[in-house]
């Protein structure tokens, strides 16, 4: 593994293993005796490398397998086949020594301990993680300045908001100051105004630490303003893996023109290669061919044919361009394969 | 592990304890009732024989061994159910994230929930017995000190034994009927019920090859003397080894049930 690598992933496989019995009374009790077994790929023989300093957006539908695989890469789960290394650790084999190079935050968990004060749950880590009081110290303070933890130490954990509860999570796996950091949901379920201080930490860390961070999320948001690769996972399989960016403007077609036109000249008449996605009295939504004409000669066509209002190019949203996909990925294959939700 | 850690580790176990109060005073009385039980059943049973030994006990000693046997019991009273709650919520997928092995937090946490069972419960057992019951422990410094040794090799084996039960929940899903079989085996063959030496002999072979009285029979009999001094160190010899043999199975089912484990709750 190259110095400059710091996860690699290759023929990653995790299967779960599934019961299935009958449904209703006669069925659970034919299953008394026998069960029929079902094997549920989570994740499907992927590859991929990150390198250091790398922000990752890793993301999918529910079950796709984006959390499996963080716990595989966290030394939770033991993959069924296929290799990963993290650091240059294998993290099944070698957890213990894994853990401790790794920041770990699951959005719908906690790392810190229900009963205990934050400071006393900081404290513990600290322990946990052997770092020592001088280094604690200091990086407690940049944590505190960059999430505000003061008003929050004294408290005991059951009793943080989920936003405040996943500041201290955050802060929690970052007591160690990790070079690698997994982020599992982590602004699942708080406001605009916590996500936005979430995400400004995370690429501020990201940028003056070179810290690695591999996101999974369903908000496209924290994937358009901090991933600048994403990879996306479908049914277990590897579908895109690339710049965001990249993603962009492959699908360029995506992007919609917005005219509104004026009274007397409302009918526009069909225009080669465009079609009218919605409109609204004589405001129209359009779409172009990404093969046939750019996007400067759709709008020269339009303009010199019809008399125009407002005109405006709508960028696609990372958000639109992952639901076409998903949408057109579902068409293709049959429900029954749906993978296991992990 | 850090043994600072593992005092942390017991000592929030041991807090978690103390808001069980209530708890912990129906504890105390249904100690004291299976004392009360079994000395009184003891007493009536040998009244019925004009002998007064039986299996080299005399009704003190068989008095004393009742009591102390619950005593060493209640000490090694632990949750076993832990490794079985942190699979079924997922919450185990936390603690795997540390850089800690999971074999000694769990044996922390039982050493802070055994550490307040002996103060709030074995103690007051112990000390209303002795008043009320005819009891004697042969009070010799080294024997004692033997007896705490033999006491915590008896509890590494039981902690070893939970834990190798509380990891069948990575293959099963309801664990509760494995746990009752080993209640049921670890209370009758390791002498919490009736000493070692009132088995009947056909059972002894299977006594000898099962871990269970070295947990609770042994340290018990080297406290009320009813082993002599030297037969102590072949005892704790076989501790030791039992040690050794659960541990292995121990590693060999974390490094089985590991492939096997899946984190609940996504």
């Amino acid at each position: 593994m190259q110095d400059n690598i710091a996860i690699e992933v290759k023929g990653l496989r995790k299967e779960f293993k599934v019961s299935s019995s009958g449904k209703g009374f006669l069925g659970k009790l034919q299953a008394l005796f026998h069960r029929g077994h079902k094997i549920i790929t989570a994740v499907n023989d992927i590859d991929f490398k990150i390198k250091r300093g790398e922000f990752v957006g890793y993301v999918g539908e529910n079950g796709a397998g984006k959390s499996t695989t963080i716990k595989m890469l966290t030394g939770i789960l033991v993959p069924t086949s296929g290799t990963a290394e993290v650091n240059g650790i294998v993290p099944y084999k070698d957890r213990k020594k894994n853990a401790a190079k790794i920041g770990v935050v699951f959005g719908q968990r906690t790392q810190l301990w229900w009963d205990l004060p934050v400071r006393e749950s900081f404290d513990l880590l600290r322990v946990i993680f052997r770092v020592s009081r001088s280094d604690f110290d200091r990086q407690m303070a940049k944590l505190d300045e960059a999430l505000g933890l003061s008003p929050l130490l004294e408290m005991p954990v059951r009793k943080l908001s989920l936003g405040q509860r996943m500041r201290c999570d955050i802060a929690a796996s970052l007591i160690h100051n990790p070079p690698v950091l997994f982020l599992d949901e982590p602004t699942i379920g708080l406001d605009v105004l916590a996500k936005q201080s979430v995400r400004n930490f995370l690429s501020e860390i990201n940028r003056t630490e070179g810290t690695t961070i591999i996101l999974t999320t369903h908000d496209m948001n924290d994937i358009e303003q901090l991933c600048k690769r994403l990879i996306i996972l479908e049914e277990g399989k590897i579908i895109f893996d690339g710049e965001t960016e990249l993603l962009k403007q492959k699908f360029v077609h995506e992007k919609v023109i917005e005219v509104e036109f004026y009274e007397d000249d409302c009918v526009m008449q069909g225009i080669p290669g465009v079609t009218v996605v919605r409109e609204q009295g004589c405001k129209k939504w359009l779409t172009f061919d990404s093969d046939g004409s750019g996007i400067g000669e759709v709008i020269g066509t339009i303009a010199s044919q019809y008399k125009i209002k407002d005109i405006s190019v709508k960028e696609p949203s990372v958000e639109s361009i992952i639901r076409n996909i998903y949408d057109n990925r579902i068409k293709l294959s049959t429900p029954s394969s749906k993978p296991f939700t992990k | 592990m850090k043994p600072e850690l593992f005092f942390k580790f017991a000592s929030i176990s041991f807090q978690k304890q103390v808001t069980y109060r209530f708890d912990c005073f129906v504890g105390i009385v249904n100690g004291f009732l299976y004392v009360f039980i079994f000395t009184s059943l003891w007493k009536a049973l040998y009244s019925q024989f004009d002998t007064t030994v039986h299996n080299g006990f005399t009704l003190t000693a068989i008095t004393t061994y009742a009591v102390l046997v619950m005593a060493v019991r209640i000490s090694f009273t632990m949750d076993d159910s832990i490794i079985y709650r942190k699979v079924m919520d997922g919450s185990i997928a936390m603690e795997l994230i540390r850089p800690t092995s999971f074999f000694f937090m769990n044996l922390a946490e039982n050493v802070g929930h055994s550490l307040f069972h002996i103060m709030a419960r074995t103690f007051p057992v112990v000390i209303i017995s002795l008043l009320l019951f005819d009891i004697s422990i042969p009070l010799e410094p080294v024997r004692l000190l033997v007896f705490i040794f033999s006491f915590f090799a008896g509890y590494i084996l039981i902690s070893m034994l939970n834990f190798a039960a509380g990891l069948l929940a990575f293959w099963f899903v309801e664990i509760f009927p494995f746990m009752l079989f080993k209640y049921a085996l670890f209370t009758f063959f390791s002498g919490g019920l009736v000493p070692i030496d009132f088995f009947p002999e056909f059972l002894k072979p299977l006594v000898n090859f099962l871990p269970f009285q070295y947990m609770l029979y042994f340290p018990t009999v080297i406290l009320t003397g009813r082993v002599p001094m030297a037969e102590v160190p072949s005892i704790i010899i076989s501790q030791l080894m039992w040690i050794l043999i659960m541990g292995v199975i121990c590693s060999l089912m974390w490094n089985a049930g590991k492939k096997k484990l899946v984190i609940q709750g996504g």
